[in-house]
């Protein structure tokens, strides 16, 4: 049993392949250096082309939602005719 | 290069306050075409505007911290009033629910015939899966804690391991939960009965999945080492809106669940 013990401590120290190892190890100094940049961005579009993208989506949402409940107030405010 | 002479934090002009006030104007229209026309879409317009505003703006919080340093010790100190501040209104919401519920349950009337729990009404049995889940919630407060001090030891492997036993508990406590709600012998339209069991618990169990999710992001931060042995408020804050959480539950288990029954 203590063989099999040893050799499953091993496997499961070698199961991290390179590529996922790379998803473990600290980027944090890569993104203070993407986030420092002297290149006169908002943070909200720091991060690159998925931020603008993210926010027009968001906003459109937001803009095309406000114009609709504001054309569906005003109807609702409307007196129905009666027959 | 212009320096600040001071220790604030003057943010970049943003999208999200305003944006977010609109997310909720949809939310609340959408909730009226919902409930007087039968039409959901503005509601979900809504609910997906708010999450995307949600998760934009506390990301934009992340990049100003952690990447790119803005929170000095005087900026966490104003983060901390305001957490504090913000679960003491959150206390104050809870405490409304429970004025409710004892002003019922204390001088029952006629029409419940005169007894607490009323007529007809067969409340969930407390030492069952009320009970687990108190145990639930306070074995999370337990490894909420642990995890904090592997932190602050900076003990990775074990803060990791226990910030995940945390997140798991609070999934188990929903699960559990809504296993309870619906095989509950009774519903929100029992009568008063009903309405304050459903109302109390529904919003505890709603703070419960806002936790768990805030941990979860704690979590994900946790590994991708964003946090430091000195410097983990995000964190603290998680662990703070946790406890909250917990004391709020024994608190509706002693009131509703065991007094109540």
């Amino acid at each position: 049993v203590y063989l099999l013990f040893q050799a499953l401590r091993q496997v499961s120290q070698r199961t991290i392949s390179t590529a996922s190892r790379r998803q473990f190890e600290n980027r944090v100094s890569e993104q203070q250096k993407l986030f420092q940049e002297d290149n006169g961005l908002p943070v909200h579009l720091k991060g690159g082309a998925k931020d603008s993208l993210l926010y027009r989506t968001t906003a459109g949402l937001a803009l095309f939602g406000t114009m609709y409940t504001v054309y569906y107030l005003l109807v609702s405010s409307m007196p129905k005719k009666p027959n | 290069m212009a320096h600040q002479a001071h220790s604030y934090h003057m943010v970049d002009p943003s999208p999200w306050p305003i944006l977010g006030a609109a997310a909720a104007f949809l939310t609340t229209s959408g909730l009226t075409m919902w409930f007087h026309h039968n039409n959901p879409y503005l509601l979900t317009v809504g609910l997906l505007s708010t999450l995307l505003v949600m998760f934009q703006w506390w990301r934009d919080i992340v990049r100003e911290s952690t990447f790119q340093g803005h929170h000095t010790p005087t900026v966490q100190k104003g983060l901390r009033y305001g957490m504090v501040l913000f679960i003491t209104s959150e206390a104050f919401f809870f405490l409304g629910f429970f004025w409710a519920f004892f002003h019922s349950s204390l001088a029952p009337t006629p029409e419940l015939g005169g007894q607490w729990p009323p007529v007809g009404i067969q409340p969930l049995n407390p030492m069952e899966v009320p009970l687990l889940n108190t145990a639930i919630l306070l074995a999370s407060g337990v490894t909420v804690t642990w995890a904090h001090h592997s932190i602050a030891e900076a003990r990775r492997k074990q803060a990791i391991h226990a910030l995940t036993l945390t997140v798991l508990l609070g999934f188990y406590f929903t699960g559990l939960q809504a296993m309870e709600y619906y095989e509950a012998p009774f519903s929100i339209a029992d009568g008063v009965y009903g309405s304050t069991f459903f109302v109390a618990t529904g919003f505890h169990g709603l703070h419960v999945i806002i936790g768990s999710t805030f941990l979860l992001v704690c979590l994900l931060r946790l590994i991708k080492y964003h946090f430091t042995s000195g410097h983990h408020f995000g964190f603290e804050a998680a662990a703070w809106y946790w406890h909250f959480v917990d004391v709020v539950w024994l608190f509706l288990y002693i009131s509703i669940y065991w007094w109540g029954s």
